[in-house]
């Protein structure tokens, strides 16, 4: 079986899939007869110049396509709902990370069982480069499930892991969550979504997933990951 | 024919535009506003357009790069696609189409135009440097609360000026479509684009106090220190985007169900048969205007409301699918035995139809929650509604506005340069919007002046860049073509379409006192679209 790289990601991409389906379907079905219809009904002077005047409607056709939609619509609707369950309902083993943003930046604390902050990554703006010093690299173990806290300390942020195709507004005064898992170690972005002022393009950081013995070495504070044998390469 | 007291507008003297409440002259002059400050905003998007050709800064910085897309955004959403269509052709139309003699209240008309152009000013203000705002066109609070944003104070009395002028506008269309009819036509025989401009001037009447209510607690809280949005005082962030949204989405179908109207009069007239399924064209208008108030939160999917609002509204929003599919099948069934001539308002009205499509269908996705979880606030966003404002309603404007040219000037538009633009914009704007949902679904986020240097986002983005170039030219191909009808257009004739509509019935350009008489005579079997006779060209 073929490894999955990303959770929510591999039911995204099934719902993306299935939409994409019907979407080239339904636009196949209207756009060709429409389009041969133009080629085939065109105006010729003297032989056709008047079209079809009798046919004002044809109410078979409009309840079919009235009626088809609506229950495609309500499939694909139903279909997202059972999703949207699996993306918004952390599995109960995930880790809880606390993440606040601020303007523009990203303040990540790494809870022990009682819930008492054991570790902190501050991530720094740099409005000039897309590099990133190690230590601000938010550090999750490789195959198992996270779920994130989210807060804002100013205005409006947003988290968006890009390799779990997941994004959740950071609220000032709330607390919204998102959870993700992501299976391969290696380096994958995240971005500040939401509009958040001159720095917004250059809030983002890294996700440096390890496996999770380097992890647990991490968190105590045993090693830098500096010598980690991620390949830098996988960055997606 | 009255050949005699159709007098050009463009011979009108300026004391005569000044106080005028003739509804043709106000419909010009909001034309003519919207459209100029369209080729202003188009430009804003051009130079954005530029800065995202490749990482790094190029053109210009965050800040202005920032104001920029406000302007873009913003002028777009409430000059281009609201104002050209309710303002200028819904004025120019609406007593012409039902045949009366003006609108129901003329003054308060003058009014409507006279609060829009004061909105117009303001925005001409933001242009002097420090007037500047960066706070995007939804101005979401706390950021737009904060000192980085720039004057929100504009922002707001941009918005309550053009929010009196809709108001003012929806209470005299829709009262002057309720009494001011002429006898002979009723609910059954009207023309699509009324229906269509009475149901969005009811979205407006109900939804733009919500709006309005919006900013000004905005401005309360910025300027004289409340805390309607403000968590660290008890209040709420969130307060702001519902009460927006409540208004901001319906919008959407003010500015998108005119344009309907566009195609549903331009594509009979040249497929030279009756629209098909014009009751069904009916309800599904009212489908759409009633469902349209049911739907917001679909733009917080992501914002913190709690799970069951979004599956709700997920459902409702994908609902809208079905009453916008009837109409693009009965635009289809409309082509089927038609004797279709393609003169350039046909293509632009084709055109649109087409791009209708793909925004429809694009829009699904963001309808569904768990697919929107993974694209909101990213580019695929600004891709749809590209299709469906950039493309569908650009280009049945364009469409409108050369069908109607010679109606409005005594013109006729150059054809040939109608067809030039059509190709330009056409080929031009799919380029670049399809890539700009490409790159988004790649999770390249939206209102990023900057971003990292991921080759395939750089190929996406160079793509979309020779799109928007071509695209710019068309619209430049357009913009002289408009020019040169003025000026040396051939001499339009009273009915140049051969429309059955009431409109064509009057001189070109449309004389001064519409009718001549209180209410033109219609025969008892008068429809908009009874095509039958061939047309003589
Ligand atoms: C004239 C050609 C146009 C060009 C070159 C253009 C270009 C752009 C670009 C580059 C963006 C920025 C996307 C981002 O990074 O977030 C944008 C956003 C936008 N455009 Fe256009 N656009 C054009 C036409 C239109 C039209 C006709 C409309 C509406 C009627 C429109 C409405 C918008 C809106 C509402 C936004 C989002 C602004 C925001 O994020 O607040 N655009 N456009
Ligand atoms: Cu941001
Ligand atoms: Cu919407």
């Amino acid at each position: 079986m073929e490894q999955v790289l990303a959770y929510p990601a591999k039911w995204w991409y099934d719902a993306v899939t299935v939409w994409l389906v019907v979407a080239v379907v339904i636009y196949v079905v209207v756009a060709v007869p429409g389009l041969y219809f133009i080629m085939k009904y065109r105006f010729k002077p003297g032989e056709r110049e008047v079209g079809d005047h009798e046919r004002h409607g044809h109410w078979g056709l409009e309840a079919l396509w009235t009626i088809v939609p609506t229950i495609i619509v309500l499939v694909l609707a139903t279909y997202s709902f059972a999703v949207f369950k699996k993306q918004r309902t952390a599995p109960p083993d995930a880790m809880t990370i606390k993440v606040t943003g601020f303007m523009w930046g990203w303040q990540v604390e790494y809870l022990d069982d009682k819930g008492n902050t054991i570790k902190t990554v501050v991530t720094s703006f740099n409005p000039t480069s897309y590099d990133i010093p190690e230590d601000q690299k938010i550090v999750v173990p490789a195959g198992k499930p996270v779920k994130a806290l989210l807060t804002s300390l100013d205005v409006i942020h947003s988290f968006y892991v890009k390799p779990a195709r997941i994004t959740e507004d950071m609220v000032p005064g709330r607390i919204t969550h998102l959870w993700f898992q992501i299976n391969k170690p290696g380096e994958y972005w995240v971005f500040c979504r939401e509009y958040c002022g001159t720095g917004h393009s250059h809030m983002f950081t890294k996700l440096k997933v390890v496996p999770p013995e380097q992890f647990a070495l991490w968190l105590k504070g045993e090693t830098n990951l500096a010598k980690s044998e991620i390949n830098k390469e996988v960055v997606r | 024919m009255r050949e005699a007291i159709s007098v050009p507008y463009l011979r009108a003297g300026f004391k005569e535009w000044l106080f005028t409440t003739d509804h043709k002259k106000i419909g010009l002059m909001y034309l003519t506003t919207s459209y100029i400050f369209f080729l202003v905003a188009g430009l804003f998007g051009l130079i954005i357009r530029f800065e995202q050709t490749v990482p790094g800064q190029q053109v210009v910085p965050p800040d202005f790069y920032n104001y920029l897309l406000t302007g873009h955004g913003a002028v777009l959403l409430l000059w281009w696609a609201i104002a050209s269509h309710i303002g200028g052709f819904g004025n120019f139309l609406l007593p012409l189409m039902i045949g009366a003699k003006d609108v129901a209240f003329p003054r308060l008309n003058a009014l409507s135009w006279w609060a829009f152009f004061g909105a117009s000013v303001l925005v001409l203000l933001t242009l002097i440097p420090g007037n500047h705002i960066k706070m995007m066109w939804t101005g979401y609070p706390p950021y737009s609360a904060s000192g980085d944003a720039g004057v929100t104070a504009l922002y707001v009395f941009i918005i309550h000026l053009i929010g009196i002028s809709s108001i003012a506008t929806a209470v005299n269309f829709i009262t002057t479509y309720i009494k001011m009819r002429a006898p002979g036509i009723h609910f059954w025989n009207t023309n699509m684009f009324v229906h269509t401009l009475i149901a969005a001037n009811v979205i407006q009447l109900v939804g733009v106090p919500s709006l309005a209510g919006a900013v000004t607690m905005l401005l309360l809280d910025k300027y004289l220190g409340t805390n309607f949005y403000n968590p660290a005082k008890g209040g709420d962030p969130l307060l702001y985007q519902n009460v927006f949204w409540f208004y901001s989405h319906p919008v959407v179908y003010v500015q998108i169900l005119p344009v309907f109207g566009f195609f549903s009069e331009i594509v009979p007239t040249f497929a030279r048969r009756p629209l098909f399924g014009y009751k069904s064209m009916i309800f599904a208008v009212w489908g759409i205007t009633l469902l349209s108030f049911e739907v917001w939160i679909h733009h917080m999917f992501v914002s913190g409301v709690p799970d069951w609002a979004r599956v709700i509204m997920s459902y409702t929003t994908i609902l809208i699918a079905v009453p916008t599919g009837i109409k693009i099948f009965n635009w289809m069934g409309t082509l089927h035995g038609g004797a279709i001539i393609l003169r350039s308002p046909m293509l632009y009205a084709l055109g649109g139809i087409f791009m209708f499509l793909i925004g429809g269908l694009t829009g699904i996705p963001n309808a569904m929650v768990a697919i929107d979880l993974g694209i909101s606030d990213s580019l695929f966003i600004v891709g749809h509604f590209h299709y469906v404002l950039g493309m569908a309603l650009t280009l049945g404007l364009f469409g409108a506005i050369i069908y109607w040219f010679p109606k409005m000037t005594g013109k006729m538009y150059p054809e040939g340069m109608g067809k030039l633009s059509f190709w330009l914009t056409f080929i031009g704007a799919n380029l670049f919007y399809f890539f700009q949902m490409v790159v988004g679904m790649l999770g390249n986020p939206r209102r990023y002046p900057d971003y990292p240097p991921i080759p395939e986002w750089v190929t996406l983005h160079q793509i979309q860049t020779v799109g928007a170039v071509i695209l710019g030219l068309g619209v430049l191909v357009f913009t002289i073509g408009i020019i040169k009808g003025l000026l040396s257009g051939e001499k339009a004739p009273d009915n140049p379409w051969q429309s059955q509509s009431l409109e064509w019935r009057i001189p070109s350009p449309a004389p001064v006192d519409n009718f001549g008489e209180e209410h033109p005579k219609v025969e008892p079997d008068y429809h908009p679209y009874k095509y039958g006779a061939p047309p003589v060209f």
